[in-house]
């Protein structure tokens, strides 16, 4: 055999690891097990998978509705990623992408950027909603440095919290609520004005891809690079592996701490915004739905991969769009999408020791 | 404020919080064993919904309290074994758990009760200890408790005396702090977790409970929202005893008390603020105003024999 082609050998026997054997079965099986939770509550299993095609692949729309799902996913799994390199396991996406939204809403509104020239209109609330992930995921880095606070708890508290400020910021006038004309009037902001609109990729809204997509494309190459290649992601290995011996070799645990969490809260605060200036538009109680929670999710799965993240989220954009279809289309409760999701979790958490035994 | 309202909140108080120490006193057991046990969302989710479907169906709401206990045991199993004998991520573990529960039991409650939501269930039986019972004004308003609340402060103590009188008790703070030794002596630290993990499914089928057919006599779609990690913060406000545990969930039922309580007495307080506040109080808690904090030593880490 040449060199070349055993190097291509090696590659496919690197890359058909037991974990992607297995990540790949469990998805399928979670899958199968969906079709069978469909048939038991009656509903007609060709109706609710043509209806599952549809919302997914069906039409350019709902290709671009599913990949604009996958952005807000795959940044926090990224950012998760990141943390998870220093051993940190940040809970918090869904409190990072609500306090990114509030953000973004209140710049794109009260900023006077709109009439800023060369995209500045939704650049600054993109980089209000990074600061105020930043802020957020600090906190938890913080108290993790000062206090030794686990920062799952403190990112899960942290969330819950997040959320109801953004039930706050459009219950309030005095904050981000829009002016109520009569009693009718909803809790919910204004309409962000159109130049801090995310700019569609084709300009035509029956493929309506945003340009989060390059941005996000864009991260995670960086992610990916800084992870592999860079001395950040070794001294980010480093601490995860052993705090102490890092610190002899000089590495600041602290340092690392404070930079994984407020990176991941960075990209959580992004997710926010673009989910705010590229797609809803209005700030309303419950924008971030679980968001957070399943990009967490889509970190998880990836164990360390950026690659990984990208092709969890992608499924789970798409998994989103068709169970939202199904619910409108066939009567499937979207609450199926979740228990494929959980059951997926559990069932690669628990293959990790089958893999830990193989290898 | 009058000593009417005054005992109304010290009530609702109390009953926000029994769901609370009901939880955090099996999550504190499981954690002295040594599993950071993050399914007990789910649990309680699960013991709610069991105890409602089981309470609507038979119109018995005690024989309703045990297929919410019942239910919640598979749950606890897979937890169980998932974090002891796969040695699986317990975090991840219990992240996915209650996902899976969230989604399972809103699509089981869309199933049973379809068009019949926000059905009136039956509800345990309410009981006020005599004497106690008799006290003007706050007899009524605080002791007037279903008799879960006192079979679970009941199951509570006990707790306390076993974990501190007995060779279990020992075995169980052992188990979480030095296993190895636990192991060198003869005892399972493997089955000192499940124990503990099982022990915290069984208080979380009991906090369900109370939600649903102790409390407001229905079940709403994931309404446990979030008590299950408040219970947990209060595990770790209390430093991993017993009674700090309780004190705190009472601080955080009384937070939760105050939402209720402040519009009444036209103290202008936005909502959402109170609302949050259990949740600020929590992260207060756990981010210092606890001082130092003494975790078992091995908590979170599975127990591997060599």
């Amino acid at each position: 055999m040449t060199d070349v082609a055993l190097s291509g050998y090696r590659r496919i026997r690197e890359w058909v690891r037991p974990s992607v054997v297995i990540s790949i079965s469990a998805v399928v099986v979670a899958g199968l097990l969906g079709l069978v939770l469909i048939f038991a509550i009656n509903v007609s299993v060709p109706d609710a998978l043509s209806a599952f095609i549809d919302g997914t692949v069906g039409s350019p729309y709902a290709i671009a509705a599913s990949i604009n799902r996958s952005i807000a996913f795959a940044l926090v799994g990224i950012g998760f990623v990141i943390a998870n390199r220093a051993n940190l396991i940040n809970v918090g996406g869904e409190g990072q992408i609500a306090v990114g939204g509030i953000a973004a809403t209140a710049v794109a509104l009260y900023g006077g950027v709109a009439g800023l020239p060369a995209g500045l209109p939704f650049i600054i609330p993109l980089v209000a909603a990074m600061v105020a992930g930043v802020i957020w995921g600090s906190i938890a880095g913080v108290l993790k440095i000062k206090v030794g606070t686990n920062e799952v708890i403190s990112t899960l508290l942290l969330s819950f919290i997040a959320v109801w400020l953004v039930y706050w910021c459009v219950q309030s006038p005095a904050l981000l609520r829009k002016p109520m004309t009569s009693s009718a009037t909803l809790p919910e902001s204004l309409e962000i004005p159109d130049p801090t609109k995310l700019p569609l990729l084709t300009g035509d809204y029956s493929f309506p891809l945003n340009t989060g997509l390059p941005v996000t494309v864009v991260i995670a190459i960086v992610a990916g690079l800084l992870l592999a290649r860079s001395l950040f992601g070794v001294q980010l290995r480093a601490v995860g592996f052993n705090p102490i011996a890092a610190s002899r070799a000089g590495i600041s645990y602290q340092r690392m701490v404070m930079f994984a969490l407020a990176i991941a809260g960075a990209l959580g605060g992004l997710a926010g915004g673009i989910m705010l200036l590229g797609d809803q538009y209005v700030l309303k109680d419950g924008f971030s739905s679980g968001y957070g929670f399943d990009g967490l999710v889509a970190g998880l799965l990836a164990r360390g991969s950026v690659v990984g993240v990208i092709a969890a989220a992608l499924l789970f954009g798409f998994l989103r769009s068709g169970g939202i279809n199904m619910e409108m289309v066939a009567g499937v409760p979207t609450a199926l999408v979740m228990v494929i999701q959980g059951l997926i979790v559990v069932t690669l958490a628990g293959a990790a020791y089958f893999i830990r035994q193989r290898q | 404020m009058t000593w009417e309202l005054f005992a109304v909140f010290i009530g609702s108080s109390v009953r926000l919080a029994v769901p609370l120490f009901l939880a955090g006193t099996g999550e504190l057991v499981s954690e002295r064993a040594g599993v950071l046990n993050m399914s007990i969302e789910g649990m309680m989710l699960t013991g709610a919904f069991g105890a409602a479907v089981g309470a609507w169906a038979t119109g018995n709401p005690a024989i309703g309290l045990l297929i919410g206990v019942v239910a919640v045991a598979p749950v606890a199993l897979l937890q169980a074994v998932l974090s002891n004998t796969l040695r699986a991520n317990q975090i991840v573990t219990g992240i996915g758990i209650n996902i899976l529960i969230l989604g399972a039991t809103t699509l089981a409650y869309r199933e049973i009760f379809g068009a019949r939501s926000r059905e009136q269930i039956p509800g345990l039986a309410k009981w006020s200890p005599p004497l106690l019972g008799d006290i003007p004004v706050f007899g009524e308003a605080v002791f007037q408790q279903v008799w879960l609340f006192y079979a679970g402060i009941a199951i509570i103590v006990l707790t306390a005396l076993v974990l501190r009188y007995t060779a279990l008790g020992i075995a169980i703070h052992a188990a979480g702090a030095e296993p190895r030794a636990v192991d060198k002596s003869g005892v399972s630290v493997t089955g000192i977790r499940y124990l503990g993990v099982m022990f915290a499914g069984f208080m979380s089928a009991l906090a369900g409970a109370f939600l649903s057919i102790g409390d407001i006599h229905t079940f709403t779609e994931g309404m446990t929202r979030g008590a299950g990690y408040l219970a947990i913060a209060a595990v770790i406000f209390g430093k991993w005893t017993l009674t700090g545990t309780v004190l705190a969930c009472l601080l955080f039922g009384a937070a939760t008390a105050l939402q209720f309580q402040l519009p009444t007495l036209g103290v202008n307080i936005p909502n959402a603020f109170l609302i949050m506040l259990p949740y600020v109080l929590a992260l207060l808690a756990v981010g210092g105003l606890a001082g130092r904090q003494t975790a078992p030593r091995a908590l979170g880490e599975p127990y591997i024999r060599r």
